[in-house]
Protein backbone atom coordinates (compact mmCIF):
# COMPACT_ATOMS: atom_id res chain seq x y z
CA UNK A 1 0.00 0.00 0.00
CA UNK A 2 2.45 2.41 0.75
CA UNK A 3 4.06 1.99 -2.98
CA UNK A 4 0.71 2.71 -4.28
CA UNK A 5 0.98 6.37 -4.80
CA UNK A 6 -2.95 6.87 -5.87
CA UNK A 7 -4.18 5.23 -3.15
CA UNK A 8 -2.18 7.22 -0.45
CA UNK A 9 -3.15 10.25 -2.19
CA UNK A 10 -6.59 9.45 -1.93
CA UNK A 11 -5.95 9.09 2.20
CA UNK A 12 -4.78 11.91 2.07
CA UNK A 13 -7.58 13.91 0.28
CA UNK A 14 -10.30 11.77 2.52
CA UNK A 15 -8.61 12.29 6.05
CA UNK A 16 -6.74 15.28 5.91
CA UNK A 17 -9.94 17.53 6.38
CA UNK A 18 -10.89 15.66 9.75
CA UNK A 19 -7.46 15.51 11.14
CA UNK A 20 -6.75 19.02 10.43
CA UNK A 21 -10.21 19.99 12.60
CA UNK A 22 -9.26 17.62 15.41
CA UNK A 23 -5.47 19.28 15.74
CA UNK A 24 -7.09 22.64 15.37
CA UNK A 25 -9.50 22.31 17.93
CA UNK A 26 -7.09 20.34 20.63
CA UNK A 27 -4.47 22.53 19.52
CA UNK A 28 -6.12 25.95 19.22
CA UNK A 29 -3.72 27.63 16.93
CA UNK A 30 -4.38 27.02 12.91
CA UNK A 31 -0.45 26.93 12.28
CA UNK A 32 -0.08 24.04 15.32
CA UNK A 33 -2.76 22.47 13.59
CA UNK A 34 -1.14 22.35 10.18
CA UNK A 35 2.20 21.37 11.29
CA UNK A 36 0.34 17.97 13.46
CA UNK A 37 -1.60 17.38 10.70
CA UNK A 38 1.48 16.92 8.51
CA UNK A 39 3.31 15.12 11.33
CA UNK A 40 0.33 12.44 11.44
CA UNK A 41 0.35 12.16 7.97
CA UNK A 42 4.07 11.67 8.55
CA UNK A 43 3.56 9.21 10.46
CA UNK A 44 0.82 6.91 9.47
CA UNK A 45 2.61 7.31 5.96
CA UNK A 46 5.85 5.34 7.92
CA UNK A 47 3.19 3.08 9.72
CA UNK A 48 1.15 2.24 7.28
CA UNK A 49 2.00 -1.71 6.88
CA UNK A 50 1.11 -1.66 11.07
CA UNK A 51 -2.29 -1.01 10.30
CA UNK A 52 -4.48 -4.17 11.09
CA UNK A 53 -8.02 -4.13 9.46
CA UNK A 54 -8.98 -6.80 11.89
CA UNK A 55 -8.49 -4.45 15.19
CA UNK A 56 -10.77 -1.88 14.49
CA UNK A 57 -11.67 0.70 11.72
CA UNK A 58 -9.00 2.63 9.61
CA UNK A 59 -10.54 5.96 11.08
CA UNK A 60 -10.22 4.65 14.35
CA UNK A 61 -6.25 3.68 14.17
CA UNK A 62 -5.85 7.27 12.40
CA UNK A 63 -7.49 8.82 15.38
CA UNK A 64 -5.27 6.84 17.55
CA UNK A 65 -1.97 8.37 15.89
CA UNK A 66 -3.85 11.80 15.88
CA UNK A 67 -4.42 11.64 20.00
CA UNK A 68 -1.44 10.52 20.86
CA UNK A 69 0.78 12.84 18.66
CA UNK A 70 -1.61 15.61 19.70
CA UNK A 71 -0.56 14.16 23.82
CA UNK A 72 3.14 14.25 22.93
CA UNK A 73 2.60 18.10 21.91
CA UNK A 74 0.48 18.96 25.06
CA UNK A 75 3.43 17.36 26.93
CA UNK A 76 6.06 19.09 24.78
CA UNK A 77 4.61 23.02 24.85
CA UNK A 78 3.24 22.38 28.51
CA UNK A 79 5.75 25.23 29.86
CA UNK A 80 5.06 27.45 27.03
CA UNK A 81 1.09 27.82 26.55
CA UNK A 82 0.05 30.55 26.89
CA UNK A 83 -2.56 31.26 30.10
CA UNK A 84 -4.66 33.79 28.09
CA UNK A 85 -7.75 34.77 29.23
CA UNK A 86 -11.11 34.52 27.40
CA UNK A 87 -11.11 37.88 26.67
CA UNK A 88 -7.83 37.23 24.87
CA UNK A 89 -7.98 38.06 20.96
CA UNK A 90 -10.34 36.40 18.99
CA UNK A 91 -9.26 33.07 17.41
CA UNK A 92 -6.07 33.30 15.25
CA UNK A 93 -6.93 30.81 12.74
CA UNK A 94 -6.38 32.96 9.59
CA UNK A 95 -6.39 30.21 6.50
CA UNK A 96 -9.19 28.12 7.92
CA UNK A 97 -13.02 29.47 7.74
CA UNK A 98 -15.53 27.72 8.86
CA UNK A 99 -17.80 26.31 6.42
CA UNK A 100 -20.70 28.23 7.70
CA UNK A 101 -19.06 31.64 6.08
CA UNK A 102 -17.63 29.95 3.36
CA UNK A 103 -21.22 29.14 2.23
CA UNK A 104 -23.69 32.11 2.91
CA UNK A 105 -26.27 31.23 4.79
CA UNK A 106 -28.86 33.65 2.89
CA UNK A 107 -31.85 33.14 5.35
CA UNK A 108 -29.48 33.73 8.33
CA UNK A 109 -29.47 37.62 8.89
CA UNK A 110 -26.26 39.13 9.44
CA UNK A 111 -26.37 40.25 13.31
CA UNK A 112 -27.25 36.36 13.40
CA UNK A 113 -23.84 35.58 11.51
CA UNK A 114 -21.62 37.35 13.77
CA UNK A 115 -23.11 36.51 16.88
CA UNK A 116 -22.93 33.24 15.69
CA UNK A 117 -19.41 33.38 14.54
CA UNK A 118 -18.42 34.91 18.07
CA UNK A 119 -19.78 32.36 19.64
CA UNK A 120 -17.74 29.58 18.17
CA UNK A 121 -14.78 31.60 18.70
CA UNK A 122 -15.63 31.87 22.69
CA UNK A 123 -16.47 28.18 22.09
CA UNK A 124 -13.31 27.41 20.68
CA UNK A 125 -11.17 29.52 23.50
CA UNK A 126 -13.13 27.98 26.43
CA UNK A 127 -11.96 24.53 24.89
CA UNK A 128 -8.48 25.53 24.95
CA UNK A 129 -9.23 26.06 28.88
CA UNK A 130 -10.44 22.48 29.42
CA UNK A 131 -8.08 19.47 30.82
CA UNK A 132 -6.13 17.57 27.64
CA UNK A 133 -8.67 14.56 28.72
CA UNK A 134 -11.66 16.23 29.33
CA UNK A 135 -10.84 18.13 25.73
CA UNK A 136 -10.05 15.16 23.75
CA UNK A 137 -13.17 13.51 24.75
CA UNK A 138 -15.81 16.59 23.88
CA UNK A 139 -13.67 17.34 20.41
CA UNK A 140 -14.13 13.60 19.31
CA UNK A 141 -17.93 12.76 20.66
CA UNK A 142 -18.81 16.29 20.03
CA UNK A 143 -17.12 17.54 17.00
CA UNK A 144 -16.27 14.66 15.19
CA UNK A 145 -19.26 12.17 16.21
CA UNK A 146 -17.78 9.20 17.13
CA UNK A 147 -18.98 6.41 19.06
CA UNK A 148 -18.25 5.63 22.92
CA UNK A 149 -16.44 2.74 21.50
CA UNK A 150 -14.48 4.17 18.91
CA UNK A 151 -13.57 7.13 21.41
CA UNK A 152 -13.06 4.14 24.22
CA UNK A 153 -10.18 2.71 21.88
CA UNK A 154 -8.59 5.71 20.79
CA UNK A 155 -8.35 6.86 24.48
CA UNK A 156 -7.79 3.44 26.32
CA UNK A 157 -10.10 4.15 28.47
CA UNK A 158 -13.70 2.17 30.05
CA UNK A 159 -16.67 3.71 28.02
CA UNK A 160 -18.01 4.80 31.28
CA UNK A 161 -14.82 7.06 31.94
CA UNK A 162 -15.73 8.29 28.64
CA UNK A 163 -19.30 9.10 28.64
CA UNK A 164 -18.20 10.54 32.25
CA UNK A 165 -15.07 12.11 30.64
CA UNK A 166 -17.24 13.97 27.85
CA UNK A 167 -20.34 15.27 30.49
CA UNK A 168 -17.84 16.78 32.65
CA UNK A 169 -16.14 18.64 29.88
CA UNK A 170 -19.46 19.83 28.18
CA UNK A 171 -20.39 21.17 31.83
CA UNK A 172 -17.12 22.25 32.56
CA UNK A 173 -17.44 24.30 29.30
CA UNK A 174 -20.74 25.70 30.05
CA UNK A 175 -19.79 27.25 33.31
CA UNK A 176 -16.31 28.50 31.52
CA UNK A 177 -18.68 29.88 28.85
CA UNK A 178 -21.21 31.20 31.69
CA UNK A 179 -18.77 33.05 33.96
CA UNK A 180 -17.21 35.11 30.77
CA UNK A 181 -20.96 36.21 29.70
CA UNK A 182 -21.39 36.95 33.12
CA UNK A 183 -18.06 39.41 33.55
CA UNK A 184 -18.84 41.35 29.88
CA UNK A 185 -22.46 41.80 31.37
CA UNK B 1 -26.26 15.43 47.19
CA UNK B 2 -29.21 14.15 47.93
CA UNK B 3 -29.56 10.40 47.42
CA UNK B 4 -32.66 9.97 46.21
CA UNK B 5 -36.28 12.04 45.80
CA UNK B 6 -39.55 10.86 45.88
CA UNK B 7 -39.94 9.34 42.31
CA UNK B 8 -37.36 6.72 43.92
CA UNK B 9 -34.45 7.87 41.41
CA UNK B 10 -31.34 7.98 43.34
CA UNK B 11 -29.05 10.63 42.03
CA UNK B 12 -26.37 8.32 40.67
CA UNK B 13 -28.97 6.13 38.61
CA UNK B 14 -29.50 9.76 37.43
CA UNK B 15 -25.63 10.20 36.29
CA UNK B 16 -25.69 6.53 34.67
CA UNK B 17 -28.68 7.68 32.51
CA UNK B 18 -27.05 11.49 31.74
CA UNK B 19 -25.55 10.32 28.57
CA UNK B 20 -28.15 8.47 27.58
CA UNK B 21 -30.83 11.44 27.83
CA UNK B 22 -28.99 13.98 26.21
CA UNK B 23 -28.42 11.38 23.20
CA UNK B 24 -31.94 11.17 22.82
CA UNK B 25 -31.96 7.20 23.28
CA UNK B 26 -33.61 7.38 27.08
CA UNK B 27 -37.36 6.78 26.58
CA UNK B 28 -40.86 5.71 28.08
CA UNK B 29 -41.00 5.41 31.99
CA UNK B 30 -37.30 5.84 32.24
CA UNK B 31 -37.45 9.46 30.85
CA UNK B 32 -40.25 10.30 33.00
CA UNK B 33 -38.45 9.68 35.92
CA UNK B 34 -35.35 10.62 35.15
CA UNK B 35 -37.32 14.41 34.14
CA UNK B 36 -38.94 14.08 37.32
CA UNK B 37 -35.22 13.63 39.26
CA UNK B 38 -33.77 16.76 36.97
CA UNK B 39 -36.69 19.03 38.16
CA UNK B 40 -36.51 17.62 41.92
CA UNK B 41 -32.86 17.26 42.59
CA UNK B 42 -31.19 21.04 43.05
CA UNK B 43 -28.05 19.28 42.22
CA UNK B 44 -29.04 16.85 39.12
CA UNK B 45 -31.69 19.35 37.86
CA UNK B 46 -28.66 22.34 37.38
CA UNK B 47 -25.75 19.44 36.33
CA UNK B 48 -27.85 18.53 33.65
CA UNK B 49 -29.14 21.78 32.09
CA UNK B 50 -25.06 22.94 32.39
CA UNK B 51 -24.21 19.87 30.19
CA UNK B 52 -26.95 20.20 28.25
CA UNK B 53 -25.97 23.71 27.25
CA UNK B 54 -22.23 23.07 26.98
CA UNK B 55 -23.14 19.82 24.45
CA UNK B 56 -25.54 22.20 22.22
CA UNK B 57 -22.71 25.12 22.42
CA UNK B 58 -19.86 22.50 21.12
CA UNK B 59 -22.48 21.59 18.52
CA UNK B 60 -23.39 25.06 17.17
CA UNK B 61 -19.50 25.38 16.37
CA UNK B 62 -18.45 24.28 12.77
CA UNK B 63 -16.32 22.29 10.90
CA UNK B 64 -12.99 24.89 9.92
CA UNK B 65 -11.45 24.72 6.31
CA UNK B 66 -7.75 23.81 6.43
CA UNK B 67 -5.47 25.59 3.78
CA UNK B 68 -5.41 24.78 0.26
CA UNK B 69 -2.08 23.75 0.23
CA UNK B 70 -2.29 21.81 3.73
CA UNK B 71 -3.00 18.65 1.26
CA UNK B 72 0.02 19.21 -1.66
CA UNK B 73 2.37 19.84 1.59
CA UNK B 74 1.24 16.49 2.91
CA UNK B 75 1.42 14.73 -0.19
CA UNK B 76 5.02 16.65 -0.86
CA UNK B 77 6.17 15.75 2.48
CA UNK B 78 5.42 12.25 2.54
CA UNK B 79 5.55 10.49 -0.99
CA UNK B 80 7.14 13.54 -2.26
CA UNK B 81 4.69 14.07 -4.69
CA UNK B 82 2.31 17.01 -5.21
CA UNK B 83 -0.50 14.98 -6.64
CA UNK B 84 -0.75 12.19 -8.52
CA UNK B 85 -3.11 12.37 -10.71
CA UNK B 86 -2.27 15.62 -11.64
CA UNK B 87 1.05 15.36 -12.45
CA UNK B 88 1.50 12.06 -13.05
CA UNK B 89 1.54 12.27 -16.75
CA UNK B 90 4.20 15.10 -16.92
CA UNK B 91 7.79 14.43 -17.04
CA UNK B 92 9.89 15.88 -14.95
CA UNK B 93 11.47 19.38 -15.67
CA UNK B 94 14.57 19.01 -17.09
CA UNK B 95 17.20 21.88 -15.67
CA UNK B 96 18.85 23.84 -18.22
CA UNK B 97 22.74 24.66 -18.04
CA UNK B 98 21.51 28.24 -17.94
CA UNK B 99 19.22 27.67 -15.00
CA UNK B 100 22.25 25.34 -13.04
CA UNK B 101 24.41 28.05 -13.13
CA UNK B 102 21.93 30.24 -12.26
CA UNK B 103 21.09 29.03 -9.39
CA UNK B 104 24.65 28.56 -8.27
CA UNK B 105 25.62 32.39 -8.84
CA UNK B 106 22.27 33.60 -7.18
CA UNK B 107 23.83 33.48 -3.60
CA UNK B 108 26.34 35.71 -5.13
CA UNK B 109 24.67 37.86 -6.76
CA UNK B 110 21.57 38.24 -4.35
CA UNK B 111 23.49 40.75 -2.17
CA UNK B 112 23.99 42.95 -5.28
CA UNK B 113 20.21 42.70 -6.52
CA UNK B 114 18.96 44.05 -2.63
CA UNK B 115 20.77 47.14 -3.29
CA UNK B 116 19.90 47.50 -6.48
CA UNK B 117 16.35 47.67 -6.03
CA UNK B 118 16.74 50.16 -3.52
CA UNK B 119 15.25 53.61 -4.48
CA UNK B 120 18.52 55.00 -3.85
CA UNK B 121 20.00 53.10 -6.69
CA UNK B 122 17.57 54.11 -9.22
CA UNK B 123 17.66 57.35 -8.76
CA UNK B 124 21.25 57.45 -9.24
CA UNK B 125 21.13 55.67 -12.19
CA UNK B 126 18.29 57.29 -13.51
CA UNK B 127 20.34 60.71 -13.11
CA UNK B 128 23.92 58.99 -14.90
CA UNK B 129 21.87 57.88 -17.60
CA UNK B 130 20.19 61.56 -18.17
CA UNK B 131 23.81 62.89 -17.93
CA UNK B 132 25.17 59.88 -20.65
CA UNK B 133 22.30 61.49 -22.74
CA UNK B 134 22.53 65.09 -22.38
CA UNK B 135 26.20 64.59 -23.03
CA UNK B 136 25.40 62.44 -26.42
CA UNK B 137 22.83 65.21 -27.37
CA UNK B 138 25.12 67.99 -26.99
CA UNK B 139 27.78 65.73 -28.75
CA UNK B 140 25.55 65.06 -31.70
CA UNK B 141 25.59 61.07 -31.05
CA UNK B 142 22.66 59.65 -31.76
CA UNK B 143 21.45 56.61 -30.65
CA UNK B 144 20.02 55.22 -33.50
CA UNK B 145 23.58 55.74 -35.58
CA UNK B 146 25.13 52.99 -33.32
CA UNK B 147 23.06 50.29 -34.58
CA UNK B 148 24.77 50.86 -38.19
CA UNK B 149 28.79 50.77 -35.88
CA UNK B 150 30.55 47.63 -37.51
CA UNK B 151 31.28 45.79 -34.51
CA UNK B 152 33.70 43.27 -36.17
CA UNK B 153 37.47 43.02 -35.10
CA UNK B 154 39.02 44.06 -38.20
CA UNK B 155 36.59 47.30 -38.61
CA UNK B 156 36.86 48.45 -35.36
CA UNK B 157 40.89 48.13 -36.45
CA UNK B 158 40.17 50.00 -39.48
CA UNK B 159 38.31 52.59 -37.57
CA UNK B 160 41.29 52.96 -35.03
CA UNK B 161 43.46 53.62 -37.54
CA UNK B 162 41.38 56.17 -39.70
CA UNK B 163 40.34 57.96 -36.49
CA UNK B 164 43.89 58.03 -34.90
CA UNK B 165 45.26 59.05 -38.64
CA UNK B 166 42.73 61.77 -38.78
CA UNK B 167 44.24 63.20 -35.44
CA UNK B 168 47.71 63.50 -36.50
CA UNK B 169 46.67 64.67 -39.54
CA UNK B 170 44.82 67.73 -37.62
CA UNK B 171 47.34 67.92 -35.22
CA UNK B 172 50.00 68.71 -38.63
CA UNK B 173 47.99 70.98 -40.35
CA UNK B 174 47.23 72.69 -36.87
CA UNK B 175 51.37 72.77 -36.23
CA UNK B 176 51.44 73.99 -39.97
CA UNK B 177 49.46 76.94 -39.32
CA UNK B 178 51.23 78.39 -36.12
CA UNK B 179 54.31 78.03 -38.19
CA UNK B 180 53.03 80.70 -41.18
CA UNK B 181 51.63 82.75 -38.52
CA UNK B 182 55.12 82.85 -36.78
CA UNK B 183 56.39 83.57 -39.43
CA UNK B 184 54.48 86.12 -40.57
CA UNK B 185 54.99 87.80 -37.10
CA UNK B 186 58.67 87.81 -37.65
CA UNK B 187 58.58 89.33 -41.02
CA UNK B 188 56.24 92.18 -39.74
CA UNK B 189 58.99 92.79 -37.07
CA UNK B 190 61.62 92.62 -38.93
CA UNK B 191 59.84 95.27 -41.79
CA UNK B 192 58.40 97.53 -39.11
CA UNK B 193 60.68 100.53 -38.54
CA UNK B 194 62.10 101.48 -34.58
CA UNK B 195 59.79 103.77 -32.93
CA UNK B 196 61.56 107.15 -32.12
CA UNK B 197 62.72 107.31 -28.76
CA UNK B 198 60.52 109.39 -26.76
CA UNK B 199 61.42 113.34 -26.06
CA UNK B 200 62.77 113.63 -22.53
CA UNK B 201 62.94 117.44 -22.51
CA UNK B 202 59.34 118.25 -23.87
CA UNK B 203 57.71 120.92 -22.66
CA UNK B 204 54.50 120.78 -20.91
CA UNK B 205 51.03 121.72 -22.34
CA UNK B 206 49.12 123.02 -19.41
CA UNK B 207 51.87 124.12 -16.46
CA UNK B 208 49.08 125.50 -14.41
CA UNK B 209 47.73 121.43 -13.91
CA UNK B 210 50.33 120.22 -10.86
CA UNK B 211 47.66 117.51 -9.97
CA UNK B 212 48.72 115.14 -12.64
CA UNK B 213 45.59 113.62 -12.14
CA UNK B 214 45.08 112.51 -15.82
CA UNK B 215 48.47 110.65 -16.11
CA UNK B 216 47.59 108.84 -12.91
CA UNK B 217 44.80 107.60 -14.72
CA UNK B 218 46.54 106.78 -17.29
CA UNK B 219 48.87 104.61 -15.56
CA UNK B 220 46.16 102.57 -13.12
CA UNK B 221 44.28 102.05 -17.35
CA UNK B 222 47.96 100.46 -18.13
CA UNK B 223 48.04 98.39 -15.66
CA UNK B 224 44.29 97.03 -16.01
CA UNK B 225 43.97 93.83 -18.01
CA UNK B 226 41.98 93.31 -20.58
CA UNK B 227 38.62 91.70 -18.45
CA UNK B 228 39.35 93.72 -15.59
CA UNK B 229 36.06 96.52 -15.23
CA UNK B 230 36.98 99.97 -16.44
CA UNK B 231 35.04 102.50 -13.96
CA UNK B 232 33.22 105.54 -15.56
CA UNK B 233 33.98 108.33 -13.37
CA UNK B 234 34.92 111.25 -13.40
CA UNK B 235 35.91 113.57 -10.96
CA UNK B 236 33.20 115.36 -10.10
CA UNK B 237 30.84 112.62 -10.23
CA UNK B 238 30.99 109.06 -8.41
CA UNK B 239 31.12 105.87 -10.08
CA UNK B 240 27.48 104.18 -10.37
CA UNK B 241 28.25 100.73 -11.42
CA UNK B 242 31.74 99.15 -12.76
CA UNK B 243 31.58 98.25 -16.69
CA UNK B 244 33.52 95.33 -18.01
CA UNK B 245 36.01 96.20 -21.61
CA UNK B 246 33.21 94.36 -23.58
CA UNK B 247 30.63 96.99 -21.64
CA UNK B 248 29.03 94.39 -19.63
CA UNK B 249 27.74 95.61 -16.31
CA UNK B 250 28.96 93.31 -13.52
Amino acid sequence: MAGDAAAWEEIVRRYHRRIYNICYRFAGSGDDAQDLTQDVFIKMYKTLDTYDVERGAFMTWVTTITRNLLVDHFRKSKHARMTDSLDAAPSEHDGAMPLSERIQDKGMPPDAQVQSRETGEAVHLALQKLSPELREAVILRDLQDMDYKEIATVLRVPEGTVKSRINRGRAELARLLQRTYRQVV
Amino acid sequence: MPGETKDGMPCLEFDALLTEALDGTLGGERLERFQAHARACSACGPLFAEIDAGRRLLKSITEVEPPAHLAYNILAATSGLDTVRMHAPMAQPQVSWLDRVRARIAPALTPVFAVVRQPRFAMSFGMAFFSVSMVLNLAGVKVSDLRHVDLHPSAMVRGYHMTSGKVVKYYENIRFVYQIESKVREIKRATTPAEPAPQKDQPRKDNSNTSEQPDQRQERNYSQGENQPVLASTPDVPPVAPVTATGRFV
